[in-house]
C-alpha cells in the first residue's frame, strides 16, 4: 500500500544575501490515510518550509523546489500548475497556522468566510453554504454558532479563531490537514481543547494530520508517527512510541530529555549546548556535530544519511558504528 | 527561614477608556487581594493563563505598577509606602528579567555597556570596579570575554537572555523577578537557561518571583507555587503538594491540559479532565467563583459567593468544594 502523501528527497533552496542556501536537503517523509504524523524540531529546522512545499506555497522567488517529489494520492505536486495547486488547496490538502488572525480576513464575518471557502469548491448556493458554515462552527465546538457566524474575527478569542480556522480547513473534507504549531499562541487549557478537537475531527472525517510542533509532549499526545528534523534534514523517522521510548539520534534524545516534565523533580535538566547553525554555515559533515557529545572524526567530514541501523531509521554515524 | 517578601491583599486597578462622554469611567481589577510570602533563597512560581494577572501582580509588588491597595513588606519595609529616595535605594535589591530578550536590550548599545548600565545609573563602585563586575558576571552566566564588545543582534535568543540575567545581577539583588524568562526560547535553549537560573539561585542565594504559564518549568524551578485565575490566587502551596495533590478544580484542569510524555496516542489516552470555554472577562467578573462557568463541580453557591483562600493540609485553596480530582 502506498502512502497518502509521500515526500521524497525534497530539496528547497532560497536565494539570500549569503548566496543560495539549502533549506531542505533530501527530506523524505510520508503520511498514511487517517494517521497523524508529528514533525518536530527547533526553530528554523525546516518544518514550515516542508509544509508550505506540500501546499505549493513556497514564496518564489526567493525560494524554489530544487529537486525531489511530493505525491498526494499518487499525483505529483512539485510539477503541478499554479491553477492545479489552487484547486488542490481545500479539497485535497488544507493548512492551519499558528496565528489564525493572519489568515482570517478582518472585514468579513467568520460565517461569510467559511461559506466562501465552501462555495469555492462545491456547487452550492450562498444560503446553503451559510447553513453548512453554521453546522461546521457547531461541529468544532463553538457555542451559539448562528450568532457567532455573524461575528468578525476580532470579536472572538484566540481559541475560537483557531476553531474557525479548523472549521474552514475541514469544510472541503481535505485528505490531509497540516497544522503548523496551531496552539503556540494559546493557553494550555485551550491548547488541550484544540488538540482534542483535532483528534475528534480525525476520527470523524478520517483526515490525515501533519502536526508541526516544538513539543515532544504534544507529539506524545497527538502523533502516530514522528519525523524529527534538524537543519533542513530528517534525522529520525519512526513511530511515536519508538522515538519517545527509544530515541536513537543524540538530537532526538536531547529534545526529550531537556523537557522539564510534570512528574519529575529537581535534578539538572539535560541540555543541548549551542544553537542550530544558520543555513549558510552548514558544512560537509553532520549539522549537529558542534552540539553533539558523541561526535567522531567522521562526523565533521561526511553527512550521515537516514538509514536503518537497527531499531529504526536515523541519520547518525555514531548509531551506525554502534550497530556494526 | 526568613521571609524576604510578604505581600498582603495586593490589589491593582486599571482605568479603561470611557465608552461615552457621560458614562462613568469603567475599571478593571487585574489583581484582587493577592497575598503570598516569599522566603529568602527560595523561588515562588506564579502560574495561570494569559491575562490572569501574573505580570501585574509582580510589577505591583515591586512598585513598577501602581497598586490600589495592600502591602508589600520587603525585609519588613512596606515598599508601597517608601518615599522616592528610599525606594531608589531598594531598587538595587530587586531586579527583573523579561520574556523577550530581543526587545528588552537596546539594539544600538554594546553588551558591555548594557550590562554595566544599572551600576552606572545607581552609581555603584568605581568605573574599574564596574568593568570588573561585568567581566565576572559574563563568565558567571556562561558568556565569553571576547563577546563583551558585540551588539545584541550578534547573539542568539538564549545568549541574549544570559545578557539580561547578567545585567540584572550587577546590583547584587536579593530578588529576581523573572517574567516568562524562557517562553520565547526553543526547548533545548530553555533547558540551558533554567539550569543557569537554578545554579545562580544556589550560588548567590537569590530569591525568584518566577512567572510562567508552563507548569513543567515551574515544577522544575520553584519551591512554592501560586495559581492565579482572573486576578486571584485560587491555590498555593509547596510545589510537590500542588503538583501531586492539587485540590482546586482549576489547578487540576491545568495539569490535565499540559502536554505530557506520559500520555500516548497509541495507548488511546483520553484527557482525564476537560475544561471548556475561555476565562471570563476581568471587566465584569462574575459575582461568585470566577471559575464557576467552566467548573465541573460548580453548584449554586459557587455562582453567588466567592470562595476565600483557606489553608489546608497540603495547599491553600479557594474553592467551595476542594478535593482531589476523581480521575487525574
Ligand atoms: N523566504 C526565505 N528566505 C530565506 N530563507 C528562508 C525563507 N523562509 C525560510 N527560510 C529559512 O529556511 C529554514 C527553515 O525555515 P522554517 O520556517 O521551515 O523553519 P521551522 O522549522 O518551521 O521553524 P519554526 O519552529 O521557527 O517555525 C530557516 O533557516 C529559515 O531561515
Ligand atoms: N496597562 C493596562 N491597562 C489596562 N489593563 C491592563 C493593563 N495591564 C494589564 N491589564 C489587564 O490586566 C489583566 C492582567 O494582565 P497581566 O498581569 O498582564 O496578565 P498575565 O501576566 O497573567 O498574562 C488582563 O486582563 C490585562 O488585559
Ligand atoms: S553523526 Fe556524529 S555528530 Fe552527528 S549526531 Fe551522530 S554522532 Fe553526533
Ligand atoms: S468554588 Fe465552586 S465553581 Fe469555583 S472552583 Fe470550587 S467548585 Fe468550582
Ligand atoms: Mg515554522
Ligand atoms: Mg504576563
Amino acid at each position: 500500500m502506498s502512502a497518502l502523501l509521500e515526500i521524497e528527497d525534497l530539496r528547497v533552496t532560497f536565494r539570500t544575501r549569503y548566496g543560495e542556501v539549502t533549506a531542505l536537503d533530501s527530506v523524505s517523509m510520508h503520511v498514511n490515510e487517517g494517521e497523524t504524523l508529528g514533525v518536530v524540531g527547533e526553530s528554523g529546522c525546516g518544518k514550515s518550509i516542508t509544509a508550505l512545499s506540500v501546499m505549493g506555497l513556497i514564496p518564489s522567488p526567493p525560494g524554489k523546489i530544487a529537486g525531489g517529489s511530493i505525491r498526494l494520492n499518487g499525483e505529483e505536486l512539485t510539477t503541478a500548475s499554479p491553477a492545479r495547486l489552487r484547486a488542490m488547496r481545500g479539497p485535497d490538502a488544507a493548512m492551519i497556522f499558528q496565528e489564525p488572525m493572519t489568515s482570517l480576513n478582518p472585514v468579513f464575518t467568520v460565517g461569510d468566510q467559511i461559506a466562501e471557502a465552501i462555495m469555492l469548491h462545491q456547487k452550492v448556493d450562498k444560503a446553503q453554504a451559510l447553513k453548512d458554515a453554521v453546522a461546521l462552527l457547531d461541529r468544532v465546538g463553538i457555542p451559539s454558532p448562528e450568532t457567532r457566524a455573524k461575528d468578525y474575527p476580532h470579536q472572538l478569542s484566540g481559541g475560537m479563531r483557531q476553531r474557525v480556522m479548523i472549521a474552514m480547513a475541514v469544510s472541503c473534507r481535505p485528505k490531509v490537514l497540516i497544522a503548523d504549531e496551531p496552539t503556540t499562541a494559546l493557553d494550555v487549557t485551550v491548547q488541550a481543547q484544540i488538540f482534542d478537537l483535532l483528534n475528534e475531527i480525525q476520527r470523524d472525517f478520517g483526515v490525515a494530520i501533519i502536526l508541526i510542533t516544538h513539543d515532544m509532549g504534544a507529539i506524545s499526545e497527538m502523533a502516530d508517527r514522528v519525523a524529527v528534523m534538524y537543519a533542513g534534514r530528517v534525522i529520525e523517522d519512526a513511530s511515536a512510541d519508538d522515538v519517545l521510548d527509544y530515541p536513537q539520534h543524540p538530537y532526538a534524545r536531547g529534545l526529550i530529555d531537556c523537557i522539564p516534565a510534570l512528574g519529575r523533580d529537581d535534578h539538572r535538566l539535560a541540555e543541548i549546548p549551542g544553537v542550530v547553525p544558520p543555513l549558510h554555515l552548514l558544512g560537509q559533515g553532520c549539522a549537529f556535530a558542534d552540539r553533539c557529545a558523541f561526535k567522531q572524526d567522521r562526523c565533521t567530514r561526511e553527512k550521515p544519511l537516514l538509514g536503518s541501523h537497527g531499531h529504526h531509521p536515523v541519520a547518525c554515524h555514531g548509531i551506525e558504528e554502534a550497530r556494526l | 527561614m526568613s521571609v524576604l517578601m510578604d505581600v498582603r491583599d495586593l490589589t491593582v486597578r486599571f482605568a479603561l477608556p470611557k465608552p461615552s462622554f457621560f458614562a462613568e469611567r469603567p475599571h478593571l481589577e487585574a489583581v484582587r487581594q493577592v497575598s503570598f510570602q516569599l522566603e529568602a533563597g527560595k523561588a515562588l512560581g506564579i502560574v495561570g493563563e494569559s491575562g490572569s494577572g501574573k505580570t501585574t501582580t509582580a510589577m505591583a509588588a515591586i512598585r513598577l505598577t501602581k497598586a490600589a491597595g495592600g502591602q508589600v513588606l520587603f525585609e519588613g519595609d512596606d515598599l508601597l509606602e517608601l518615599d522616592d529616595e528610599a525606594m531608589r535605594q531598594r531598587r538595587r535589591d530587586v531586579q527583573l528579567i523579561f520574556q523577550d530578550p530581543y526587545s528588552s536590550l537596546n539594539p544600538r548599545a554594546r553588551v558591555v555597556d548594557i550590562v554595566r548600565e544599572p551600576m552606572d545609573l545607581m552609581e555603584i563602585g568605581t568605573p574599574e570596579e564596574r568593568h570588573a563586575k561585568v567581566e565576572e558576571l559574563f563568565a558567571l552566566v556562561g558568556l565569553r570575554p571576547d563577546q563583551l564588545n558585540l551588539f545584541p543582534h550578534q547573539f542568539s535568543g538564549g545568549q541574549r537572555q544570559r545578557i539580561s540575567i547578567a545585567r540584572a545581577l550587577t546590583t547584587n539583588p536579593k530578588l529576581l523577578v523573572c517574567d516568562e524568562p524562557v517562553s520565547a526560547l526553543d526547548v533545548a535553549i530553555q533547558a540551558q537557561i533554567l539550569n543557569l537560573l537554578a545554579e545562580l539561585k544556589e550560588k548567590l542565594g537569590l530569591s525568584y518571583l518566577f512567572i510562567s504559564h508552563d507548569l513543567g518549568v515551574v515544577r522544575h524551578v520553584c519551591d512554592e507555587v501560586a495559581v492565579m485565575y482572573l486576578g486571584k490566587i485560587v491555590e498555593s502551596g509547596p510545589t510537590s503538594a500542588l503538583f501531586e495533590a492539587p485540590q482546586h478544580p482549576y489547578t487540576q484542569a491545568l495539569l490535565s491540559a499540559a502536554p505530557s510524555l506520559a500520555r500516548r496516542k497509541s495507548k488511546g489516552y483520553v484527557r482525564p479532565l476537560k475544561v471548556s470555554g475561555d476565562p471570563p472577562s476581568p471587566i465584569n467578573p462574575p459575582p461568585g467563583c470566577a471559575f464557576a462557568e467552566r467548573c465541573p463541580r460548580a453548584q449554586d453557591v459557587c455562582r453567588k459567593t466567592p470562595p476565600d483562600l483557606v489553608p489546608g493540609a497540603g495547599t491553600a485553596v479557594a474553592c467551595h468544594y476542594p478535593g482531589p480530582a476523581d480521575t487525574i
